[in-house]
């Protein structure tokens, strides 16, 4: 047993590249998915409505009749590319004020306040505040999870890129004249790659948790659309008729899809 | 310590009596029945135009056949040239702070609300006048056949020159001669209001009422563990009724509908900012061909859960409303027939296309309001065999009257208990009149029969006015004319109440599912021991 537990630990390379496999089969699946089902996660039958999980309708019907594993795949599609955008928009910026906070040391006293700034204030309220302000919507959402998302991110990559300022290489680069431009791109980019990748992938559920969380609250995508969060607000309303299918199927999808991005993310970690 | 003991043994001795007392009648009753006004609990600037004002008393009140029944007033008379309206006020009315309401309080409201201009429509007045402390006028500059309604719907407040007078918070400070008075009210959250020992009429049967301002799913919830008497819940909703509580169906002119921009999109915005005209349901053939594709009966079964019947007009079933207008079946042949006639040809994409531009646009509606939303999904379905394309948006108030208001079609809801309302709606004056006209609706032979239903010398010769208006054998504003509305449905108003509240005979409710159930409150009764 002992020998076991030792054999996989020592081997992250080959349990990321597992985690790797199983979540790029989950979303090429759930892309997929969308691209043949077309629009039947909208499709309505009157003469099924909530109806329970059946061989008919595999994970029961919703109040207007539509296929809730159709709606489930269409809302984790929807979040995925919520959570993609988002997770990517935030990197991007937390790269971006990290590298500024190098340029100068008033610059780098002036990220790290908005970095402790907004690590202060909770997620959700000014998730909340931003998205009514946008007025709602995908849009609305995606802008609202990038811009609460990288204080964390941009705090790792600012001290790593103040750490590798430090190293040898760097300073003889900056002695024999190079620009700090040079420096920036040519010397500490390329070793924060690796940080941001998985800084992002461990955005990911976060960002689609926040997504859903949104939306359940009223604040974030159309009650129209298939999203996660529009179909849990659903389910909420029907939870005291007993109509359980409602909230369970898509609940579990979503937990299914952040725990597959965060598994992946942790052995990406030790890994890399 | 003789005397502490001698004391503290009274006060438990009376404490007891007092618990004993409490249970022989329910003094307070809580409601969740929405309905809080942005505005305050202001007459003059809207409040009490759909249901009761409850701090505040009106000239007359409208009895279960609409007809006028006194309240403030015993008697009222219309002059011959029915320009001047004299009403004689009773003499025990008092406002809660014991002063007595006078003819002065009277002219003060009517000249007041006319100036404000809120939602009471008193264009036509010139002015008000006490004659003596008990007999008012109304001078009208021209005769207005809607006029009567707004004695049956502005409450009466204080006059500014008196002590507690009208003052800029009195929407926050309400003080009227209605049967109860404000104790509190946090916004947003509850309102709690007590007894107006000085209300001229009956005792009302709870000293105080509790209303919570709680969204539709927090107000189920309540309902369900036994924390509010009565609770208004949406019709698809209702079908499971807490252990305790009976379902109370409420009959109502409250419809929904899809209003279209009747204007096309040439860049002109509205003074809010908003930009005004759709292309597509700027073509009459795209109103009609949805006007006959919905299945008005599916909806009611599907949204409503059968709570509600079939709308074919803003005023179904009311004197002012054409008995002929409706649709038999929906008839998608016809249909089609009429769009490929007016150019909109279907391509393989299952979209209508006309000049390059695809049948497609946003239907609205509030993102808080289950009923809608089931509305527009549904319908939204039934249109899509045809080649249009209505996509269900849903959107904050706010974010809808700043953005889609005179742009989208919107899933509205009106419904009143007087045909100003149809004047609101229909007449070009009103365009971009808040929410009435929001499609900026303009066909001026339907202009003209409005004022001429306005200036009519009798109730049945506006009502004649009113349906021309509607259709007059050529033109109109409803489905056989411009089709400018694609009405949907009429609602029932579904209301949770616990089994001991008896809520006596319910009128039929105008729009607005909560404040109009208060209407008949002094008649409500605990039928329990508590």
């Amino acid at each position: 047993m002992r020998l076991v537990l030792t054999s996989q630990s020592d081997q992250p390379r080959l349990r990321a590249a597992f985690s790797l496999g199983i979540t790029t089969l989950l979303v090429m699946g759930l892309v997929a998915s969308q691209w043949l089902l077309g629009d039947s996660a909208q499709q309505m039958q009157f003469d099924a409505r909530l109806a329970p999980p059946s061989i008919d309708h595999w994970l029961g019907t919703d109040a207007l009749g539509r296929e809730l594993w159709a709606r489930t795949l269409a809302g984790l599609a929807l979040s995925f590319w919520v959570g993609c955008l988002a997770a990517l928009l935030s990197t991007l910026i937390a790269l971006s004020l990290a590298a500024l906070a190098t340029l100068s040391a008033r610059l780098d006293a002036l990220v790290s306040l908005l970095i402790d700034t907004l690590l202060s204030v909770p997620h959700l309220i000014l998730l909340m505040l931003i998205a009514f302000a946008l007025g709602g919507g995908t849009q609305a959402v995606i802008i609202a999870v990038a811009v609460t998302h990288w204080p964390s991110l941009a705090r790792v990559l600012r001290a790593e890129l103040l750490h590798l300022r430090q190293a040898p290489y760097v300073r003889i680069s900056r002695a024999l004249g190079k620009t700090r431009w040079f420096v920036l791109h040519d010397h500490l980019l390329p070793h924060l790659l690796p940080h941001c990748l998985v800084g992002a992938l461990l955005l990911f559920p976060h960002a689609i948790l926040h997504e859903a969380a949104l939306t359940f609250l009223g604040f974030g995508l159309s009650p129209s659309q298939p999203a996660i969060g529009v179909l849990l607000a659903d389910a909420m309303r029907y939870l005291n008729s007993g109509y359980w299918w409602l909230g369970v199927f898509p609940g579990l999808g979503l937990l299914l899809m952040v725990l597959s991005f965060e598994r992946l993310s942790s052995h990406l970690r030790r890994a890399l | 310590m003789a005397k502490p003991t001698r004391s503290i043994l009274l006060g438990i001795a009376l404490s007891c009596l007092t618990a004993i007392s409490n249970a022989q009648a329910k003094e307070q009753l809580v409601l969740a029945i929405g309905g809080e006004p942005e505005q305050g609990f202001d007459p003059l600037l809207g409040w009490g135009q759909y249901g009761n004002p409850l701090f505040q008393s009106t000239l007359l009140s409208r009895g279960r056949d609409l007809t006028p029944q006194p309240e403030l007033a015993t008697e009222w008379s219309l002059s011959e040239d029915r320009l001047t309206w004299t009403l004689t006020l009773r003499d025990d009315a008092r406002f809660a702070d014991g002063a007595p309401l006078t003819a002065e309080d009277v002219a003060y409201t009517f000249n007041a609300a006319a100036k404000a201009g809120g939602r009471a429509d008193l264009s036509a007045l010139d002015h008000a006048q006490a004659v003596d402390e008990h007999t008012v006028t109304l001078y009208l500059r021209t005769p207005r056949i809607t006029f009567s309604d707004q004695l049956m719907t502005l409450g009466i407040v204080p006059s500014a020159e008196r002590d507690n007078g009208y003052s800029e918070q009195y929407g926050r400070q309400p003080l009227g001669s209605g049967p109860y008075q404000l104790v509190e009210w946090q916004e947003g959250e509850q309102l709690i209001v007590e007894r107006n020992p000085y209300f001229y009429g009956p005792t009302p049967a709870f000293e105080r009422l509790v209303f919570r301002f709680t969204g539709e799913d927090a107000t189920l919830s309540a309902a369900h563990a036994g924390q509010v008497d009565i609770a208004s819940v949406p019709p698809a909703l209702a079908a499971n009724v807490p252990t305790h509580m009976q379902r109370v169906i409420m009959q109502s002119v409250d419809n929904r509908g899809i209003l279209f921009p009747m204007q096309p999109a040439n860049g002109e915005h509205a003074e809010s900012g908003a930009p005004i005209g759709n292309d597509v349901t700027a073509d009459l053939a795209i109103r009609q061909a949805i006007n006959l594709a919905v299945d008005r009966n599916t909806l009611v079964e599907v949204a409503l859960h059968g709570f509600g019947r079939p709308a074919f007009g803003p005023a179904d079933g009311l004197a002012w409303s054409d008995d002929e207008e409706h649709v038999d079946a929906p008839d998608l042949t016809l249909a089609g027939e009429i769009l490929d006639a007016a150019g909109w040809a279907l391509h393989d994409d299952g979209l209508r296309y006309k000049d390059g531009l695809p049948a497609r646009f946003r239907l609205t509606y509030p993102a808080s309001d289950t009923t809608r939303q089931l509305l527009a999904e549904v319908s939204a379905e039934m249109v899509r065999p045809l080649g249009i394309e209505m996509q269900p948006t849903g959107r904050h108030w706010d974010e809808i009257q700043r953005e889609a208001l005179h742009q989208d079609a919107i899933m509205f809801g009106f419904g009143s208990h007087s045909p100003q309302e149809i004047y609101y709606l229909f007449h070009s004056q009103h365009a971009g009149n808040g929410f009435y006209n929001s499609g900026f609706y303009a066909n001026p032979e339907v202009d003209a029969h409005l004022d001429a239903a306005q200036a009519a010398d009798s109730l049945e010769q506006a009502n004649q006015y009113w349906q021309a208006a509607q259709w007059d054998g050529t033109t109109g504003y409803g489905l056989r004319g411009d089709s400018s509305w694609a009405w949907l449905v009429n609602l029932e108003h579904v209301y949770f109440a616990n089994t001991c509240l008896d809520v006596g005979e319910l009128g039929v409710a105008p729009h607005g599912h909560g404040w109009p159930i208060t209407a008949n409150l002094l008649e409500w009764r605990w039928t329990c021991e508590e």
